[in-house]
């Protein structure tokens, strides 16, 4: 009897992990595919026309330099804002709003915008920003409609971080007579700051891809523009209106616009590895 | 609320000469919220010594400490009343700046809490905060407060390394050293040894003993033998009241509350 439960036992642990085997592999396939389609479809089109010249018309040379650029102004000015809203409504949460019904309410709120359709945000600051207060496109509604989707992820991540760092470490920050504000930017900030960082990057991950809320707001824009007033082109929506088209050198431009995205993802990610690896021994 | 009467406890407490008294508690309530969690306790703190509080789980010899820096302010819902007279001033007044109070009457905490920095910044720290010191004076005050903490002669070569990566017991002195660097009149200290090992909390031991020639020392123990070799009086507490107090040797020998007697002869706790 005993020796049937035990051969059971052993069957029923081997199908267990070789089914987590298999999960694993196609979790990985998957990745692994998008990243050999990314490199076969897209490595051939880079050279330094790419860096250095703007979207073409149809069938004459060009790059993505006005695309990279805007991304990465629109990305920068995005996550500027949601770092300092979300990292001080994380913090609150945290530190000062704890349980108060207000608190609840906040994080709740947050909860829902956390996932929230990105075309929603796009419409909204559409209606806000582009509708009424501005005018027209502009790379600044862009920026604050990425910031928007980004604000939830560092709010929570913030919140998260800071409550799993000791008591005792807050309190002894307290307990020299430190002022509580300042005991949260010099202390707590610090030691969760590998956290919160890792939550900026999370966000920054997912706006930098984020495709629907900028064709509502910052547009596009084949020429160069460094104006935050202005429309500006993207990566995400210039991969979006090249790889729909019937051109072949735009469907190509695409392709290499999608592997600079995944790239620069990927580079952020493993920079902030290293950042954060430090020496702990407890 | 409390079908227990306070008359139902004995209550000892040993006279000591009011000029003697550096901290004076004076019958203290205190709630977390509806629960009540000390019931009237009064117990003098004597200038320059060590003063023990022993007791069960729970009989309120933390939130006693707590109260003493107000650290308990930090939660909202945590009331405390009554009096504690610093140098004749009540601390629980609601004019006191509890910044100014908590440098004066410093703390350290059961687990040690180095900050993620430097041994040199955690020391400094407290310091910068109240202190313009030149670059030589911190330096020195660094030392001589890693000295009196007896881990000077550890740290002395990685002053710039994080204090992250020292030993627990070490991490537990450059705690002290940063309590002390502040030149606090009170440290109180929240079960200092329980997460170390014997020979760290030998160490610690000498250096709290080291430490009553300038400091006004409270610590809160599990361990009698502690309380035995480094305070000169000791209150014992037990469900939020203060059952005994007088000089330890007196208290440990010829307990007059039949509740010390029981806890320190191990029947319960």
């Amino acid at each position: 009897m005993a020796s049937f439960r035990r051969a059971r036992r052993t069957v029923a642990a081997g199908a267990f992990t070789t089914f987590c085997w298999i999960t694993a592999v196609i979790a990985l396939f998957a990745l692994a595919a998008i990243f050999w389609s990314l490199l076969t479809q897209g490595f051939g089109g880079l050279n330094l026309a790419v860096f250095t010249q703007s979207t073409p018309a149809p069938g004459s040379p060009g790059g993505l330099m006005n695309a990279i650029v805007g991304s990465i102004i629109l990305c920068a000015l995005g996550m500027v804002i949601a770092v300092i809203v979300g990292v001080l409504a994380g913090t609150w949460l945290a530190e000062y709003g704890r349980n108060t019904p207000y608190a609840e309410a906040v994080r709740f709120v947050n909860d829902i915008l956390l996932s929230a359709p990105s075309v929603l945000v796009g419409l909204f600051v559409y209606d806000v920003m582009v509708a009424h207060v501005i005018g027209h496109f502009s790379a600044i509604a862009g920026a604050v409609a990425l910031a928007l989707i980004a604000v939830p992820i560092i709010t929570r991540t913030t919140e998260d971080v800071l409550k799993l760092q000791p008591t005792a470490l807050r309190e002894s920050g307290v307990a020299l007579g430190t002022p509580h504000w300042m005991a949260i930017r010099k202390i707590l900030w610090k030691s969760a700051g590998s956290g919160i960082l890792t939550g900026g990057l999370l966000a920054f991950a997912r706006i930098s891809g984020e495709t629907a809320p900028l064709l509502f707001t910052s547009f596009g824009n084949q020429f160069f523009s460094l104006d935050p007033l202005r429309p500006m082109a993207s990566l995400p929506q210039v991969i979006f209106n090249f790889a729909l088209s019937a051109y072949d050198d735009w469907v190509r431009l695409a392709w290499v616009g999608a592997l600079i995205l995944a790239g620069a993802v990927l580079a952020a990610n493993i920079i902030a590895r290293i950042l954060t690896r430090e020496p702990r021994r407890s | 609320m409390n079908a227990l009467n306070t008359d139902t406890f004995e209550h000892y407490a040993s006279e000591v000469p009011p000029e003697a008294i550096k901290l004076h508690v004076q019958n203290l309530d205190f709630f977390y919220g509806k629960n009540q969690a000390l019931h009237g306790v009064s117990l003098p703190v004597v200038n320059k010594g060590v003063t023990a509080m022993i007791g069960p789980s729970g009989c309120g010899k933390s939130t006693l400490l707590r109260v003493l820096n107000r650290i308990y302010g930090l939660y909202p819902g945590q009331k405390a009343k009554g009096m504690v007279m610093l140098d004749g001033e009540n601390i629980l007044d609601r004019k006191v700046d509890v910044a100014t109070l908590r440098s004066r009457v410093g703390m350290v905490f059961q687990k040690p809490t180095p900050f993620p920095m430097s041994i040199y910044d955690n020391v400094a720290f407290g310091v910068r905060l109240y202190e313009g010191l030149n670059r030589a004076e911190m330096d020195q005050r660094v030392e001589e407060s890693l000295r009196k903490a007896a881990l000077w002669d550890e740290v002395k070569d990685k002053l710039k390394s994080s204090g992250l990566g020292l030993s627990g017991g070490q991490q537990q002195r450059l705690c002290v050293a940063r309590g002390i660097a502040v030149k606090p009149e009170v440290l109180l200290l929240d079960e200092p040894a329980s997460a170390l090992d014997p020979l760290s909390t030998a160490k610690l031991e000498e250096t709290i003993v080291d430490l009553k020639k300038d400091y006004t020392i409270v610590i809160v123990t599990h361990n009698l033998q502690q309380a035995t070799r480094v305070s000169d009086n000791t209150a014992f507490m037990f469900l939020g009241r203060l059952i005994e107090f007088a000089p330890t040797a007196e208290l440990f020998s010829a307990p007059r509350a039949k509740r010390t007697a029981d806890y320190i002869g191990g029947r319960f706790g």
